[in-house]
């Protein structure tokens, strides 16, 4: 039996592969170029390979886990579905106003992409006769039946391929919606159409709009790869089940991911904070900082206590738009190996965010990049070996990276050039710090309670000097830096959320009113428990998770509060509000004691665990120590300006309770380790390398 | 202050940080914050300050708090209870004659003490929903300052951190939503707070000398770069004027606005001499916390676009230094006491719109066409069954004029104002008011151009039960101007009618104070729409054929004012296009 997680990225679709035989548990990793036209060719290829390395036929596959970036690329290039859309009469343009405030304070050129790039047309949206009345959600003007028909007519001599339906209050009351789709359904029965309270049932209409429109109108294209790549995948002998990486970090199914669209729009990163998760665990480490940087930007996610965090859905955006989709709580910023150098024009010295990406790349790829960027000042600094990137097979030229940083940063600051190679690194690191620092202690987490976990191919470079700006307790680095994010496919579980607004005062809420809320909350388990039952978990194994989403009576934005087990009672409602208050206070420092607490979303995860992947334990250290995996020794340049003979190991070859004493650096295929001076490496068993700061 | 230089990587470092800390502060105060004119509409300002009053750094909330504070700090010093700062003080501050943005804008302001030396201050300024004021929520129609409602000049809440009972008590009894008022000033203290503990550990990381030594180095990195593009401006004497409908009063006397914007090498002066005289209600402006923010906002919106340049410029004072403000005393931009100084939005968006006018002729790239520059601003207000009071505070955007390569945004806030909407929906179940319509505005068309300009909004609201509104707005009679050949835009309009029985529909001036209004009202508010930019003969016929299709603008219009015909099946008539274009061309030669 064998288990395959793979994970598409801008350059590389990255592949691991589990197998067990006779009881016995063994991990293969693979990297194959991507395919950005056709993802699935990427992925067909490398899962081809990566079985016939780990010598697995076809069959013998039963699960196969994929991040992918496919709905994400979608908004990115502006390819999606042409949308339909029928709205209430007198609100056509709730998408085109949106929340009315410019993307930009200070500015008289800015554009305004939901107006300039709509996700529906003006023209494909149609308003309809129809009124629900608030707070009772009754009916006070029927739905126009006639008007959804001629809608729909309309669509249909357009080629519309997706259709929305998204009344106002629908939250409170969902008939018309329900019924205008069963209208639409008739005339266009191919369609992709969904209803606004079917996609995110809550209160806030532009939000709510928004994110169903985003849905049909990556939804199609979406569904279309998932179905063609489970097609494929069968074509080749594979008769397993595809599960798709959503951005809340759990898996689903190609058709609830097809449904809702919406859900995977962050794939991609959520494999990182995962599989960071996971890499802790395997040393006992369960408060990690993940940073996950690339050649453009870095992700970052904090995660105390083994809990992944989850956005608050105020702060959902994809793009310009809101989406209301459990995300993992990440900050992304762009700080990357490509990050360009420069100074602008009142002087000031800057790194990023823009990126020399792939093509010209870093000045000492040689490939026409005429600006420094990060890679080049770390060649500069001897921590990147020119002739060792990618265990060799790329060459790099130092020379270059030195004239180019010499030329553009060093001389016009009057800075030596390893100043100013220093000065790339310490600026880029800084950025990454205040975003640490925005996920971290502007959530009310202290980094100093907390291990750092650099990955993805240039993370381990920046580790230690990223621990040490922000306090971090030790730098763990993760025995596959460059393909955590794969290895998160295989280590997650199950998961689907459902929502519902039930806006209710909880310190008035008589037992009547609770026991509504205990409907409601029941309603959302079943509707988890049908998903995960359609996955094939059987019920002893589902849990969940249930989260009054509130505020106090009178602000605008909610903080999660868990909610006991079992219904809610006039005895226990009072753990929801003090949940809240703890949490109140722990996000803002000040809680609103005496203050009605209001719920406005109910929101219920239910989860299945999945069997987590078995990683080879190393074997004890000898006493032959580190000297078998020493390669060499080359000047390096270290934070505080020193430069020190600093020898190479490979990562290979050590072993479990090896300790590496700075200054070292570490190499493996696609990763290098920096151990500055001072700082010590520690290999555990597991294969993490634990550094002190 | 020491003089050494800070180096450029360490100046990066901590030019992140203070933009870090505003940020959070901003974010803090908006989310914990109760009244919608915070926690949505983000009508609030929060900072850093040094001993000396300039601002370190200001949250990106929204930009008519910009450069306000210090104004404030200046106030304080003037009035502190005491006369002297001590450590765990926290003050409140609201008082226009005493450098206050406007009234309902209350600053809090806590001093930060670094091993017992007064090092700065840690600030924020919200606007509160209710102070007490002669009608509920906003004012127009008021004889004086103390109309306005409470005033506090440099009172201690907290004083050496003892808090102050008595004050906190007297705003309990002095405003219509005692409770909304009280919690949403301990979600500024709760901002103000943070930011100073992050300034403390800022200094405790970097030193007090590197961290100050910084903060001047930044300011003048701003300056720097607002001087190198006020230098590319040639210098000059730019004109431009227009009027104001009225104050709200006497309602038909038009109060002009005079704008000279006059260019010397890197500096500029903003001189509004010849604007109306002061006016006997509150539509006057305060000079220090308003009138001269006006003024930053504009060179920092046209020469600083973040738009069309990546660089990040710190938002400091050294961004101000450059821009000098002329408004004689006893004018509507720089009043005497006691006059009422309460509604100033408009008028300093309109100063605005006037700079960017005057400055058209030498920075087409950069200007827009005229702009609604307006703000509609309403206050609705009713008594509860329960006998409490309900005030509800609303913004309406307004739209933008066309620009040198693309379209003036529709809907959307303008200028100096940057909020958000209220949800319709979250104010259907709170309040007794239902939303009946709000989208593009369809009665009138934007200004034709080669670029056209932003279509207005149309928002209306009913009452469900008897209530009182005040609503702060402008633009009725002086239209938004088009811009190199483009057509003016539209101005706009607010209707009030009753859903329940039929009493017509009745329109109304764009300022009004304390109207009553009865169960199943309506008012209707029409933004103004953005002029033109460019000649619309050239904006191409297949553009307009999209703006019909989406109804941007009617087959009607595309004839009219752009000479672009149409066919019954919406295709493009070349003959009859290129035939009518022609007879516009010629005569126009």
């Amino acid at each position: 039996m064998a288990k395959i997680g793979v994970d598409v990225g801008g350059t590389f679709t990255d592949l691991i592969l589990e197998t067990e035989v006779e009881g016995e548990s063994r991990v293969y990793v693979h990297k194959v170029p991507s395919t950005p036209e056709d993802q699935s060719k990427g992925v067909l290829k490398g899962i081809n390979e990566i079985c016939r390395m780990g010598s697995v036929a076809p069959p013998d596959v039963k699960l196969v886990v994929h991040g992918t970036t496919i709905a994400t690329n979608i908004t990115l290039e502006h390819t999606g579905a042409e949308v339909g859309m029928l709205t209430t009469r007198g609100f056509r343009d709730i998408l085109h106003i949106a929340r009315h405030k410019r993307p930009h304070n200070f500015s008289m050129q800015f554009d305004v992409p939901w107006q300039s790039k709509p996700l529906v047309k003006r023209r494909n949206r149609i308003p309809i006769s129809e009124r629900l009345l608030p707070p009772s959600g009754n009916v006070d003007t029927a739905l126009a039946e006639d008007e959804v028909r001629e809608a729909a007519a309309l669509f249909q001599a357009r080629g519309i391929e997706a259709v929305v339906i998204a009344f106002l209050f629908s939250f409170l009351n969902n008939a018309h919606e329900r019924r205008a789709k069963e209208i639409i359904q008739e005339t266009l029965p191919d369609a992709y159409v969904c209803c606004s309270s079917e996609v995110v049932d809550v209160i806030r209409e532009y939000e709510r709009f928004s994110t169903t429109a985003m849905n049909a109108y990556v939804g199609p294209k979406t569904a279309y790869y998932l179905r063609n790549l489970e097609r494929s995948l069968k074509q080749e002998g594979f008769d397993t089940p595809l599960r798709i990486m959503q951005s809340n970090g759990g898996i689903g199914t190609v058709d609830t991911c097809s449904e809702k669209a919406v859900t995977i729009l962050t794939s991609g990163p959520a494999g990182g904070v995962i599989g960071g998760r996971w890499a802790g665990a395997l040393s006992g480490i369960d408060n990690i900082i993940t940073v996950d940087i690339g050649g453009t930007s870095a992700d970052i996610s904090t995660i105390p206590g083994g809990e992944i965090k989850i956005k608050n859905p105020r702060d959902t955006y994809v793009g310009d738009y809101p989406v209301l989709a459990p995300m993992i709580d990440l900050t992304t910023i762009g700080a990357g190996g490509g990050s360009i150098a420069y100074i602008d024009e009142g002087g000031a010295f800057r790194v990023g965010p823009r990126s020399a990406g792939a093509d010209p790349g870093p000045v000492c790829y040689a490939k026409g990049g005429t600006e420094p960027t990060v890679t080049d000042a770390q060649v500069v600094l001897g921590r990147l070996d020119a002739d060792k990137l990618l265990g060799g097979e790329l060459a790099a030229d130092r020379d270059l990276a030195g004239k180019a940083i010499e030329d553009k940063i060093a001389k016009p600051l009057g800075l030596s050039v390893e100043e100013a190679a220093l000065g790339i690194i310490k600026i880029i690191n800084n950025n990454m710090a205040l975003a640490i620092r925005v996920n971290s202690v502007a959530r009310g987490l202290d980094p100093r309670n907390f291990a750092l976990m650099p990955f993805g191919g240039a993370g381990p470079l920046h580790g230690v000097a990223l621990a040490r700006v922000v306090s971090a307790k030790e730098v763990i680095v993760p025995p596959a830096p460059g393909i955590t994010a794969a290895v998160g496919l295989l280590v997650t579980d199950m998961q689907y959320e459902f929502t519902r607004s039930v806006l209710t005062v909880l310190n008035a809420a008589d037992q009547k009113a609770l026991d509504n809320i205990n409907v409601q909350v029941e309603k959302l388990e079943q509707l988890c428990r049908e998903r995960l039952q359609a996955d094939g978990v059987s019920p002893e194994k589902h849990r969940f998770v249930r989260i009054a989403e509130c505020r106090y009576q009178g602000q605008g934005f909610e903080l999660r509060a868990e909610m006991p087990n079992g219904p809610l009672t006039l005895e226990n409602k009072d753990v929801v509000m003090e949940n809240f208050h703890q949490q109140h206070q722990q996000d803002y420092g000040y809680a609103f004691e005496g203050s009605l607490v209001e719920i406005v979303t109910l929101r219920v995860v239910g989860v299945a665990e999945v069997k987590s992947l078995e990683w080879p334990k190393l074997a004890a250290t000898d006493s032959a120590g580190i000297e078998d995996a020493y390669l060499f020794s080359r000047p390096t340049t270290f934070d505080d300006g020193q430069t020190l003979d600093a020898p190479r190991y490979a990562r290979g070859k050590l072993r479990a309770g090896d300790e590496v004493t700075g200054p070292a650096i570490i190499i493996q295929h696609n990763s290098t380790t920096l151990v500055p001076p001072d700082s010590t490496a520690r290999v555990h068993e597991s294969g993490n390398l634990h550094i002190s700061v | 202050m020491s003089i050494k230089e800070v180096d450029p990587i360490t100046l990066q470092v901590i030019g992140g940080a203070f933009d870090t800390i505003a940020q959070e502060m901003g974010h803090v105060l908006y989310r914990m914050s109760f009244s919608s004119i915070i926690r949505e509409s983000q009508d609030l300002g929060a900072g850093l300050f040094d001993a000396n009053f300039n601002t370190l750094c200001e949250s990106d909330s929204t930009p008519l708090h910009i450069g306000s504070i210090p104004g404030y700090l200046r106030g304080i010093q003037e009035s502190l209870q005491g006369g002297e700062w001590n450590e765990g003080d926290i003050v409140i501050h609201n008082h226009p004659y005493y450098g206050a943005s406007h009234s309902p804008d209350i600053a809090v302001v806590i001093p930060i003490f670094w091993k017992g030396e007064l090092v700065g201050f840690s600030a924020n300024t919200a606007h509160h929903v209710d102070i007490g004021s002669a009608t509920p929520g906003l004012i127009i129609d008021i004889p004086d300052v103390f109309a306005e409602g409470m005033l506090f000049a440099g009172i201690k809440l907290y004083e050496k951190g003892k808090r102050n009972e008595a004050i906190w008590q007297f705003l309990g009894y002095n405003s219509r939503m005692p409770k909304q008022l009280q919690d949403d000033i301990e979600a500024q203290i709760a901002s103000t707070k943070l930011g100073a503990r992050r300034f403390i550990e800022l200094i405790e990381s970097y030193g007090k000398d590197t961290v100050m030594a910084a903060s001047n180095q930044l300011m003048d990195y701003s300056e720097r770069i607002l001087r190198s593009r006020i230098a590319e401006i040639p210098d000059g004497e730019y004109y431009a004027e227009g009027f104001l409908d009225d104050d709200g009063r006497n309602r038909d006397k038009r109060l002009p606005i005079k704008v000279c914007v006059r260019i010397k090498g890197d500096s500029v002066e903003v001189d509004l001499t010849g604007s109306a005289d002061q006016v006997p209600t509150g539509f006057n402006v305060p000079f220090e916390g308003s009138t001269k923010v006006a003024c930053y906002f504009a060179f920092r919106a046209l020469l600083l676009d973040t738009a069309t340049s990546d660089e990040y410029v710190p938002q400091n004072e050294g961004s101000f230094r450059p821009i000098n403000v002329i408004a004689p005393k006893g004018s509507i931009f720089n009043p005497k006491f006691p006059a009422a100084a309460e509604a100033r939005f408009t008028q300093c968006n309109r100063v605005i719109d006037l700079i960017v006018k005057a400055l058209s002729p030498v920075l087409p790239e950069r200007v827009t066409a005229g702009n609604s520059a307006s703000l509609s601003f309403v206050a609705y207000s009713g008594i509860r069954p329960s006998g409490d009071y309900w005030v509800f505070l609303e913004v309406n955007e307004g739209a933008y004029g066309g620009r040198l390569r693309s379209d003036g945004p529709d809907s959307i806030d303008n200028l100096m104002c940057n909020t958000r909407n209220n949800p319709i929906e979250d104010l259907g179940m709170h309040l007794p008011m239902i939303c009946d319509r709000y989208e593009l505005r369809d009665d009138v068309m934007p200004g034709a151009g080669k670029y056209r300009g932003g279509i207005g909004v149309v928002k209306a609201q009913r009452l469900l039960t008897d209530g009182s509104i005040t609503h702060e707005n402008e633009r009725h009679l002086d239209t938004p101007w088009g811009a190199f050949g483009g057509k003016p835009g539209a101005v706009g309009k607010v209707e009030v009618y009753n859903t329940l029985e039929d009493r017509g529909v009745k329109q109304l001036p764009a300022k009004f104070s304390g109207v009553q209004v009865k169960a199943g009202d309506v008012m209707a508010f029409y933004a103004p729409c953005g002029g033109g930019f460019g000649n619309p003969l050239e904006r191409s016929p297949e553009q307009l054929r999209e703006d019909v299709l989406d109804g941007f603008c009617t087959r009607e219009h595309a004839r009219q004012a752009y000479g672009v015909v149409l066919t019954d099946d919406e295709e493009i008539d070349d003959m009859a296009t290129a035939d009518l274009r022609e007879k516009m061309r010629q005569k126009v030669a």
